[in-house]
C-alpha cells in the first residue's frame, strides 16, 4: 500500500494518454452497461413472476384460438383451485396510427384480486373495481408512460374487435414494470350485445392453486377435463407461459450479447495498447528501480496496479455515464408488447457491480503481459541498450 | 512537396504491435456495429420486401394487421368485380381472399412460437407474384396439406417435405416449400383457407383480401372506393406500406445502434488519438529531420493524416469482412433470428450483412481515422525542426 | 571490499558476440573511491555492472562486502543490492513524476521504516548534497546538476556501502562536473563509503583514489590518483 501514491503518480505521467484511455474505456462500459439492461429487463421480468402458485390455461392450438366462456366456471369447480378468471385480449390502442402500446385485457372482477394477492393491489381498488362496470386496473409502468393517474378516463379503440370504448382508472398495479390495462369483462360482453353479436368464448383463464405440490396434477385434470371437447387445453405454470411468450426474442438477444462481448474484447485492446505504450516509455527508468533493488514482482505489481487503477476508475465512471444514457434512452423510446421487457432500459445493481468487476479484470487482463515484460528485462542488457 | 504514401504506410509496418492493436480495436467497432445494424436492417428488409407495389390489402376498418381482422363472404362478392382490379386471362379477378391465425409451433430447440398460417386459394400465388413453390408442390385443396416458408422448414420442427406437421386442431401434411426472395412469407405456412376455417372455428371465413390492381389503374382510387362502401366497414392499403408499418416496431432499434455507433466511434477516436500521439513522440527526430529537409508543414500534418485513415480504412476491411462472416455463422447456429413483429407472430430473419449496411460503419471508420489523428497529426505539424532535432 | 577474480562476460548484441571482459581480476579496499576509465567499448561499464550485482558474469567469482555474487538468485541480488549499494547513472536518474525528496526516499520503500522515518533520511541525505530547500521540486524543475545531486543523496539514502556511478558527469558543464566528483569525495572522506565510478573524463583523475585502465575487455594498469595524493599531501 505504500506504494499507491507511486502508482497514482505514475498514472498522471501523461495526463493526455490516461484521460484518452480513460474516456474510451467508460465509454466501452456504458455501452456494456446499456446493451446489457436488455436481456437484464427480460431476466428479471422472467424471475419477478414469483408465483409459483397460478396457472395459465389457454386453447391448445394457440393463443389466438378461443375457448368457451363456460369453462371458468368448469375449473372454478375443481377441488384445489382457490380462484380462477379469464383473460380476453382487447388489443386497445390509444392512438390507432401508433399500435397497440401496452397489453390490455377484459378480465372477471370479482376474483381478480384472489388469483392476484401477489400483486398488492390497493383494496380499495379491487373494490371499486368490482363496484364500475368502467372501471380499470392498470400497471405503474403504463400510468407513467402516459401521465394518467387514478380517477382519469381514458378511451381506448380496439384493433381486434369493431368498438371504442373509454374507461376510468380506479386504481394501479403497483409494480413499476407493469404495463397491463385490465377492464371488466362485463363491460365487453354489453358492448358486443349492444352490437347484435353476443361473445361467449374468452382467451385465456388463469388460476390461483393452493397449494404448489397440486400444481402439476391439477394442471393436468383441466386438460384431461376438456380433451376432446369443444377445445382441447394446455395449461402451464405462469413462470412457463411467459418464458414461452419471451423466447422469440432469444435469437436477438443473443446478438445483443454477442455485440457486448466483441465491444468489450475492444476494451481490452485499447487498454492494452495504452499498458504497453506507456511502459515502453519507461524502459530505463524501470531498469534503473530494479537496479536500486526493487524486485521483479514489486515492479510488476506496481506496473499490473496502474492499468486496474485506471480501469477500473474508468469503470465507475462509465456506470455512471450508463445510468444518465439509460434515462434518456426510456424517455426516447416506447416498449410496444412485442419487444416488451427488452426496451425497460433499467440500469440494475448487478449490472453496475458486474460492470465495475469487468473493468476490473480489464485492467488486469490488458496489463498483465506488458507489465511482466518489463519486470523481467535483463536490467543490464536494458542499461546497454539504452545508455 | 508531399511525402509519398509508402513514407506512411512503412512507418505503420515498422510499429508492428501498436499498429495492430489500433487496427484491432477499429476493426471491432466496426464489426460490433455492423452485426446490430445488420439485424434491424435484415428484419426491415424481410419485412419490406414483402408485399408488391401493385397489390392492395383489404381488412375491416381500424384492423391494423390481418390477422386481426374479419370479413365476411358477401364484401368478397361485392367487390370483386370494382373497376380497377386486375384479371387473369380467362377474366377472373386477381384478389385473393386470406384467413390468418397464428396457432402454437414448436421450434427444434423445444420452445414453442407463434406461426402466421394462411390460409388461401391457388389465386394467391397469382396476387402474390413474388411467391414461387421452390421445393415440392402446391397443397391440394381439402386434403389437409400444407406449403411451407423457407425459414418455418429451417426453424420448426416437422416442417419439412412429407413430414407430418403438427398446429391447430390437426395435423398437415408438408408437400411444398415456398420461396419469395427472402421476404416475411417465408415465416409462414399456408393451407387451404377453408380447411383452416374449420379447423380454427372460424365463424367468418376471412380475415383479409390481397387485390392486384391492374396496370395504368389508379390504385388510389380504387382503394377509396373500397373504404367508402358504405355496406360493409372496410379499408385498403397498398401493401408495401402495410408492412413498412408493421416493421415501424423495429425503429426503436434504430435509435440504439446510432447509438451505439456513436459511442463505440468515440471510445476507438480515442484509442486511434492514443496511439498516433505516441507515433508522433517516438518519431520527434525524424520528423525534425523531414521538416530540416524543407518538408513542408501541410505535407507533414497530411503524412500522419493519411497514416491514420490508411489505419482506420485496413481496419475497416478487416471488420467488414468479420461481420459478414460472423452474421452468418450466428444465423446457422440459431437456425435464423426470430423476431416478434407487431402481429404476434413471429418472422424469422436470416441475418445477413447486405453492402448498402456497411455505408454508416464506412463513415465511422473515416471518422475514426480522420478525428483520431488530427490532434497528433497537428501537434508534429506544429513541431519546429530545431525543437525536433534538440529532443533527439 | 571488492574483490573480482578472472572475470569474463560475453554477450549477444544482433548477430555480434562481444567479449566485454577477459579474464579480469581486480580489488577494491573498503573506503577507497576508484575510477574505470578507458575507451568505448572497453568493458568498463560491464565491469561496474558485475561488481555492483546487476549483471553476472559468464566465468569468474565476484565477491562483495563479503557476498559471493555467482550464487545468489535474481531476487537475493535485488536485496543485495537494495541494502549495499547505491547506484548513479547518467540519465533517467529520476522518476519525473515524483519530487526530488520522494525520488530519494524510493529505496526506502524497500525497507520497514515508517513514513515519518522514510521522510526524516531522505531529507538529511538532500542536506549532505546540499539541495535541502528544493525537496519539492520537481526533476525537471531542477538542472542537470542538481539532478546528479538528488540522484547521488538517493545512493546513501540506505546508508549503502558502495556506491556506482556510471559517467555520473558525462552529461554536465566543467563547473557542474567538478562539484559533483567533489561531492563524491566528500562521501568517501567523511562518511567511509567505498565509490567506483565510471568516466571518461580526465578530469575525474584529480578527485580519485586509483584509476583502473581498461580496453577491450582487458585491465590495462592501475595507477594512484590525485585524491591519494592529496590525502597523502595532508
Amino acid at each position: 500500500m505504500k506504494y499507491l501514491p507511486f502508482v497514482l503518480r505514475n498514472l498522471g505521467r501523461n495526463k493526455l494518454r490516461s484521460l484518452l484511455t480513460a474516456s474510451a474505456i467508460a465509454l466501452a462500459i456504458a455501452l456494456v452497461c446499456i446493451l446489457r439492461t436488455m436481456p437484464a429487463g427480460l431476466d428479471s421480468f422472467l424471475s419477478s413472476i414469483a408465483s409459483n402458485t397460478r396457472v395459465s390455461t389457454h386453447n391448445e392450438a394457440g393463443m389466438v384460438y378461443a375457448m368457451p366462456y363456460a369453462y371458468l366456471q368448469k375449473v372454478r369447480a375443481i377441488p384445489g383451485v382457490v380462484a380462477a378468471i379469464s383473460w380476453q385480449w382487447f388489443g386497445g390502442a390509444v392512438d390507432l396510427s401508433k399500435g397497440v402500446a401496452f397489453p390490455n385485457f377484459a378480465v372477471d372482477p370479482e376474483d381478480f384480486g384472489r388469483v392476484y394477492e401477489d400483486w398488492n393491489i390497493a383494496p380499495q381498488a379491487l373494490e371499486d373495481f368490482r363496484k364500475y362496470r368502467d372501471a380499470a386496473l392498470v400497471g405503474r409502468g403504463t400510468l407513467e408512460k402516459n401521465g394518467w393517474k387514478v380517477g382519469d378516463v381514458v378511451t381506448l379503440q380496439s384493433t381486434v374487435f369493431p368498438m371504442q370504448l373509454s374507461f376510468r382508472i380506479v386504481g394501479e398495479v403497483p409494480n413499476p414494470r407493469a404495463t397491463q390495462f385490465y377492464f371488466q369483462r362485463e363491460y365487453l360482453v354489453q358492448a358486443f350485445q349492444a352490437s347484435g353479436t353476443p361473445i361467449d368464448s374468452t382467451g385465456m383463464i388463469w388460476s390461483r392453486i393452493d397449494d404448489p405440490d397440486r400444481v402439476e396434477p391439477i394442471m393436468r385434470q383441466i386438460d384431461e377435463m376438456f380433451r376432446n371437447g369443444e377445445a382441447e387445453t394446455a395449461s402451464e405454470t405462469e413462470k412457463s407461459f411467459f418464458g414461452n411468450f419471451f423466447s422469440s426474442l432469444k435469437g436477438i438477444v443473443a446478438v445483443i450479447q454477442i455485440v457486448a462481448g466483441i465491444v468489450t474484447l475492444c476494451i481490452v485492446f485499447i487498454a492494452a495498447n495504452t499498458a504497453s505504450m506507456s511502459v515502453r516509455e519507461r524502459v530505463g527508468e524501470i531498469a534503473i528501480l530494479r537496479a536500486i533493488g526493487f524486485r521483479r514482482k514489486i515492479v510488476f505489481s506496481t506496473l499490473l496496479a496502474e492499468a486496474a487503477i485506471l480501469s477500473t476508475l474508468a469503470g465507475v465512471a462509465g456506470a455512471l455515464v450508463s445510468l444518465g444514457l439509460t434515462l434518456m434512452l426510456r424517455n426516447l423510446t416506447s416498449s410496444g408488447p412485442q419487444l416488451g421487457p427488452l426496451t425497460g432500459f433499467i440500469v440494475t445493481d448487478t449490472i453496475l457491480v458486474q460492470a465495475l468487476f469487468l473493468a476490473f479484470l480489464i485492467g488486469i487482463v490488458s496489463g498483465w503481459l506488458p507489465a511482466l515484460g518489463a519486470s523481467r528485462r535483463s536490467v543490464a542488457q536494458t542499461l546497454r541498450e539504452v545508455f | 512537396m508531399a511525402l509519398p504514401l509508402s513514407y506512411g504506410w512503412r512507418s505503420l509496418l515498422a510499429r508492428g504491435m501498436r499498429t495492430v492493436f489500433t487496427v484491432a480495436v477499429i476493426a471491432l467497432v466496426v464489426i460490433a456495429t455492423t452485426l446490430f445494424w445488420s439485424l434491424i436492417a435484415s428484419l426491415k428488409r424481410t419485412l419490406v420486401s414483402s408485399g408488391s407495389a401493385e397489390n392492395l390489402v383489404v381488412m375491416r376498418k381500424g384492423a391494423t394487421n390481418d390477422g386481426s381482422s374479419q370479413l365476411t363472404l358477401e364484401s368478397l362478392q361485392a367487390i370483386r368485380f370494382f373497376e380497377g382490379i386486375a384479371r387473369d386471362s380467362e377474366g377472373n379477378p386477381l384478389i385473393s381472399p386470406e384467413l390468418v391465425v397464428q396457432p402454437f409451433f414448436a421450434t427444434a430447440d423445444g420452445g414453442r412460437e407463434n406461426v402466421l398460417v394462411r390460409g388461401v386459394e391457388p389465386v394467391a400465388l397469382l396476387v402474390h407474384d413474388e411467391v414461387s413453390i421452390a421445393e415440392g408442390r402446391l397443397f391440394n385443396t381439402s386434403s389437409g396439406e400444407a406449403v411451407v416458408g423457407r425459414g418455418v422448414a429451417q426453424r420448426y420442427k416437422d416442417a419439412s417435405i412429407g413430414s407430418e406437421l403438427k398446429f391447430g386442431r390437426g395435423t398437415w401434411t408438408v408437400v411444398g416449400i415456398l420461396e419469395s426472395e427472402g421476404s416475411s412469407f417465408e415465416s409462414e405456412v399456408w393451407v387451404d383457407a377453408r380447411q383452416l376455417a374449420n379447423d380454427a372455428k372460424r365463424t367468418l371465413p376471412y380475415s383479409g383480401f390481397r387485390v392486384r390492381v391492374a396496370k395504368g389503374a389508379d390504385m388510389d382510387a380504387l382503394a377509396r372506393r373500397i373504404a367508402d362502401d358504405p355496406r360493409f366497414a372496410l379499408e385498403a392499403t397498398r401493401e408495401i406500406d402495410y408492412y413498412e408499418n408493421l416493421s415501424s416496431s423495429a425503429n426503436t432499434l434504430y435509435v440504439i445502434v446510432v447509438g451505439l455507433a456513436v459511442l463505440a466511434g468515440i471510445g476507438a477516436i480515442f484509442g486511434a488519438t492514443n496511439t498516433m500521439y505516441a507515433a508522433v513522440q517516438a518519431r520527434t527526430s525524424e520528423i525534425g529531420t523531414l521538416r530540416a529537409l524543407g518538408f513542408s508543414r501541410a505535407a507533414i500534418l497530411f503524412s500522419f493524416l493519411s497514416e491514420s485513415v490508411m489505419t482506420a480504412l485496413f481496419a475497416f476491411g478487416v471488420g467488414a469482412l468479420g461481420a459478414w462472416a460472423l452474421a452468418i455463422f450466428i444465423s446457422w447456429l440459431l437456425g435464423g433470428i426470430a423476431f416478434g413483429a407487431a402481429t404476434f407472430t413471429t418472422n424469422v430473419i436470416q441475418l445477413r450483412v447486405a453492402p448498402v449496411d456497411l455505408l454508416m460503419p464506412f463513415a465511422l471508420s473515416v471518422l475514426i481515422g480522420v478525428f483520431g489523428g488530427l490532434a497528433p497529426a497537428a501537434r508534429a505539424a506544429r513541431m519546429r525542426p530545431v525543437d525536433a532535432l534538440r529532443k533527439a | 571490499m571488492i574483490d573480482i577474480t578472472n572475470v569474463s562476460r560475453v554477450y549477444q548484441r544482433g548477430a555480434d558476440e562481444i567479449h566485454a571482459l577477459e579474464h579480469v581480476s581486480l580489488h577494491v579496499s573498503k573506503g577507497r573511491f576508484v575510477a574505470l576509465m578507458g575507451p568505448s567499448g572497453s568493458g568498463k561499464s560491464t565491469l561496474l555492472n558485475v561488481l555492483a550485482g546487476l549483471d553476472r558474469p559468464n566465468a569468474g567469482e565476484v565477491v562483495v562486502g563479503g557476498r559471493r555474487l555467482n550464487e545468489l538468485s535474481e531476487d537475493q541480488l535485488a536485496e543485495f543490492r537494495a541494502h549495499t549499494v547505491g547506484f548513479v547513472f547518467q540519465f533517467f536518474n529520476l522518476i519525473p513524476v515524483l519530487s526530488a525528496v520522494e525520488n530519494v526516499e524510493l529505496p526506502l520503500l524497500l525497507t520497514k521504516l515508517s513514513r515519518a522515518e522514510r521522510r526524516q533520511r531522505a531529507e538529511t541525505a538532500l542536506r549532505i548534497v546540499g539541495l535541502a530547500e528544493r525537496g519539492d521540486h520537481l526533476p525537471r524543475q531542477l538542472s542537470g546538476g542538481e539532478q546528479q545531486r538528488v540522484a547521488i543523496a538517493r545512493a546513501i539514502v540506505t546508508d549503502a556501502d558502495l556506491v556506482v556511478a556510471d559517467e555520473p558527469t558525462g552529461d554536465l558543464d566543467a563547473r557542474n562536473a567538478e562539484e559533483i566528483l567533489s561531492l563524491l569525495q566528500t562521501l568517501k572522506r567523511d562518511f567511509g563509503k567505498t565509490i567506483v565510478i565510471v568516466t571518461h573524463d580526465p578530469r575525474a583523475e584529480k578527485w580519485v583514489d586509483e584509476v583502473i585502465h581498461l580496453d577491450k575487455g582487458l585491465l590495462l594498469e592501475t595507477r594512484p590518483g590525485g585524491g591519494l595524493r592529496d590525502v597523502a599531501a595532508s
